[in-house]
């Protein structure tokens, strides 16, 4: 056969996708037969589960990557060989042996769901050996990096994997367990201790995180990637193993049985940041920056999360209340040339977008779904092309507006670092105050909002816009509240973005900043609080970890959705509405759907 | 059981016409609703039955034609027409299916709480009693309607019965004047049609006139003051059930069996119905 050469490049294609499909059909075969094979024998429970220890402990035990790859040699010495030098087992080795035993461990406890248990420390351990043998292997450029190479061989990864796979196999050999449901009517004493100690935990959890691989300052090394992750995903196993085991689900229903006192030692835990290991310049800024993120997703949740309408160009509001401040508080190349202090230009900056969001909401009434969703996205785009163009002098174009002063009260400027008891605190601190100050705020807003009359407006026409009029709800007014609300919160955001970061420029407002705020309220959980905080850190947290792979940004996160919505639709933190309408957790009953009686004159309206 | 005529009419639709581009679907429709009656809308697939009950309600703009409640002609919005005193079901199921059984009714009480965006906010005293007493309210209405267990469910996994309660109880929750029920037991078996019943005749107890489309004739005659006959777009017959049932046209056009059989029917429905029913058919007139 004679093939053109500049068609070679198709036949390959296709080979590679004619062999990814067959691998994927294999595993999936083999997955569907070995869970069948399971299924009936549930005493394998305990000789799987010590199997999959063993071989974890085996393959934290052994090197993992053959020889020191491009950047120096890979972390935890992985690169030694078995009982080599000076013998340590840290980071992600220590993880594998941590769950190896664990598992054999509680193989042995009674009266707990082994099976759901050792679920999500595979799950977990999958990941591990994942991050560190997919690192390598693209880092140190091949299979030899974490097979044989030169003599050396470093198996531990793949028999880790392996390990992770046989624990996970665990939850297949009979049915999995209900989840156990502890008591939650305990002493005032006993839940207060239980949420303190959580919250700490949690407190001392997250500094660690975000501090891991770094170097004294925060910033990230060579290798922080892998190590950040592998504590992650490490962590995430840890908590499904809480989850699992009830612990999880208890807290949470105490939590919200003593809801003010979790809000508060939350609000403490938040502010005793800056005093752990992450309080560094470097991690203020970041957590100054997704605080302004979580401030305007949480907004954008109010639009998109209850009042369900999809807006595409939502940074144009974060953008407005950046410029608007940056206008009035006295930077050089401003077109106003006054001063006015913070909280007044704020409030300023929060009404002018508010009133913008109002007057974008209103031609968007007319439409629905999809209209509105391209509507929004030439809104965002008519912002950032009249910014750009420096409209009345006010955004400086491409010079952007430099030079916005730090805000200072009471003669502290904002961006100083100070003392407190003999603690030096990073600079920043007093923004990172401030800022959860701000997401406080906004999240008190939306909580109460989503708990009223308006609230149940909005989500009602979430739901079915018609019905929602049958109540007598003006749908149109409710619509453009939503919209004015939630411009407004982004406002607010954008005049503390303006000060924090000194200058602003059109470019910080542009479509792909839209895409992730939505990310984020779609990765944390659709119209809950947690969802967009959570939603906003991973996505302003990751890239700084992974700086290798910032050219695979955008790829990464639409994998990461894809494989949400596909095992998670809910979300990370899901609304309890939501969770029963796209898990399908619900029990008995059918949907609405199904039962309808079909009706042409209803669906002839839309 | 006979129509109290005599009384001031709360709904009246004059002449209603509807055409969707070459098709009436309604043509000069008229209706009168009196106080505390309960009038049965009946006819063939597609007569234009629910068509009628959207342009009484807003979501159409008759062609021609007026609606008017209490002497007040009803605009062409569904929020104001609910506010006004107008409330509906849906033929096909429509409640707020991932919001629990109170909140749906919650939503029903949207119109007649008052707080605005602020008070929303911050939550005052006012606030927090305006919510209470609308969750007081709605909960009566629940326990009204016989779901007060299930008032924390999610409507959507709700049994079917239960929902279409639920969607009346959410009507209920705008406090109308009249109700409009569009194949309320549709799907339903003979125990919960009864109870749906027994139900409908409560809610004309409280004043509430009520307007029932029904495939269900049985259900119909034994239940309505009034019936109103609708055939391809056109009001072919209407009176008291007896009268209607008899007619030969709607015997020809609508029922399709001979009158004595009907008439059977409908005496053995109201007797297994039980004694029970006849005290509350009375009690119609009051
Ligand atoms: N929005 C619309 N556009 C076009 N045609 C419509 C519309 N709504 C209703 N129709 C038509 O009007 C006629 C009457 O429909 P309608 O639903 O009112 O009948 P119905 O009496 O309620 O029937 P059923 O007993 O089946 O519910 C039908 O032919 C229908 O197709
Ligand atoms: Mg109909």
């Amino acid at each position: 056969m004679n093939i053109p050469p500049g068609w070679s490049w198709l036949g390959q294609f296709l080979l590679y996708v004619a062999a990814g499909l067959l691998v994927i059909w294999l595993l999936v075969t083999g997955y569907r037969a070995l869970a069948r094979f399971l299924g009936g024998r549930p005493g394998l429970v305990r000789p799987l589960a010590i199997a999959g220890g063993v071989l974890a402990v085996v393959g934290a035990l052994l090197p993992w990557v053959t020889f020191p790859l491009n950047d120096g040699p890979y972390p935890d010495l992985a690169t030694l060989q078995f009982f080599d030098a000076p013998f340590a087992v840290t980071g992600f080795r220590l993880f594998t042996l941590i769950t190896g035993v664990a598992a054999i461990a509680l193989s042995f406890v009674p009266r707990i769901p082994v099976r759901r248990v050792l679920r999500a420390l595979g799950l977990g351990l999958a990941g591990v050996a994942l991050v560190n043998t997919i690192f390598p292997l693209i880092d140190g450029g091949g299979f030899g990096a974490i097979t044989a190479a030169d003599g050396a061989f470093a198996f531990g990864g793949i028999v880790t994997l392996v390990a992770s796979l046989v624990l996970f196999f665990v939850s297949k050999a009979g049915d999995l367990e209900p989840l156990p449901r502890w008591n939650t009517k305990v002493p005032r004493l006993v839940a207060y201790a239980a949420l303190l100690v959580s919250f700490l935990v949690l407190l001392f959890a997250v500094a660690r995180l975000l501090n891991s691989g770094s170097d004294s300052g925060g910033g990230s090394t060579t290798y922080s990637g892998p190590i950040f992750l592998s504590l992650l995903v490490f962590f995430a196993g840890l908590f499904g193993a809480l989850h699992a085991i009830g612990f999880a689900g208890w807290l949470s229903a105490v939590s919200d049985d003593h809801k003010l006192f979790s809000v508060l030692v939350l609000l403490l835990a938040a502010l005793a940041l800056p005093f752990t290991e992450a309080g560094t310049d470097y991690w203020m800024t970041i957590a100054a920056n997704i605080g302004v993120y979580a401030a305007t997703a949480i907004g954008l949740n109010i639009v998109v999360g209850l009042a369900g309408l999809l807006d595409l160009g939502y940074v144009a509001f974060l953008g407005i209340g950046a410029f608007v401040a940056a206008n009035l508080s006295g930077a050089a190349a401003a077109e106003f040339h006054i001063h006015l202090p913070f909280v007044v230009a704020a409030l300023v900056s929060a009404t002018v977008a508010g009133v913008f969001g109002a007057i974008v909401g209103s031609p968007t009434l007319r439409v629905r779904g999809d209209y509105l969703a391209i509507v929004t996205l030439a809104f965002g785009e008519i912002f950032k092309k009249a910014a750009q163009n420096n409209i009345g002098g006010l955004t400086g174009g491409a010079n952007a507006i430099p030079g916005v002063p730090p805000i200072s009260w009471f003669g502290a400027s904002f961006d100083e670092s100070f003392t407190i008891g003999g603690v030096q605190l990073p600079s920043g601190v007093l923004y990172y105050v401030l800022i959860i100050v701000l997401v406080s705020v906004v999240m008190l807003v939306f909580a109460n909002l989503k708990n009223s009359r308006i609230g149940r407006a909005w989500i009602a026409i979430r739901e079915d816009e018609d019905a929602a009029r049958a109540m007598g709800i003006k749908t149109g007014q409710a619509k453009i509240l939503a919209f004015l609300i939630g411009a407004t919160l982004a406002g607010l955001a954008g005049s503390v973005f303006a000060h924090k970061t000194s200058t602003v420029a059109y470019d910080s407002f542009q479509f792909p900043e839209s895409v992730t705020l939505l990310a984020a309220v779609i990765l944390g959980g659709m119209g809950t609080i947690p969802g967009a905080v959570i939603g906003a850190s991973l996505l302003l947290i990751l890239p700084e970890k992974l700086r290798d792979f910032s050219d695979y940004r955008l790829l990464l996160f639409g994998l990461a959705l894809v494989l949400i919505m596909r095992f998670r639709p809910q979300g990370i933190v899901p609304d309890r509405h939501r969770r029963a309408e796209l898990a399908g957790e619900a029990e008995g009953g059918v949907p609405i759907e199904e039962l309808n009686v079909p009706d042409s004159p209803q669906g002839a309206t839309r | 059981m006979s129509a109290p005529a005599t009384k001031a009419p709360v709904l009246v639709a004059n002449e209603v016409s509807m055409v969707f581009g070459g098709l009436t679907a309604l043509s000069n429709v008229s209706l009168q609703l009196g106080e505390g009656q309960i009038l049965g809308l009946i006819g063939p697939n597609g007569a234009g039955k629910t068509t009628f009950f959207n342009c009484l309600t807003g979501l159409y703009t008759p062609t021609t034609g007026s609606v008017q409640l209490r002497g007040r002609v009803l605009p062409h919005d569904p929020a104001s027409v609910t506010v006004a005193g107008v409330a509906r079901t849906f033929q096909n199921i429509r409640l707020f299916p991932s919001m629990t059984s109170l909140e749906n009714v919650l939503v029903g009480r949207h119109a007649r709480m008052s707080q605005g965006p602020l008070a929303s906010l911050f939550h005052g005293p006012a606030y927090r009693r305006g919510e209470a007493d609308a969750r007081t309210r709605a909960l009566e209405l629940l326990e009204f309607v016989g779901l007060a267990k299930v008032h924390d469910e999610l409507a959507r996994n709700l049994p079917y019965g239960d929902q279409r309660r639920l969607e009346i109880a959410r009507a209920l929750a705008t406090d109308p004047s009249v109700l409009l029920l569009d194949e309320p037991t549709a799907g339903m078996n003979p125990q919960e049609t009864e109870a749906t019943r027994q139900l409908i005749f409560a809610i004309r107890e409280t004043g509430v006139a009520v307007v029932v489309i029904e495939h269900d004739t049985k259900f119909i005659f034994s239940l309505c003051d009034h019936v109103s006959v609708l055939v391809q777009g056109q009001l072919l017959v209407e009176g008291a059930p007896e009268v209607v049932r008899d007619d030969p046209r709607v015997i020809e056009a609508y029922l399709g069996k001979p009158p004595d059989e009907v008439e059977a029917e409908v005496r053995q429905y109201t007797e297994e119905a039980g004694p029970d029913t006849q005290v509350k058919d009375t009690g119609g007139n009051q």
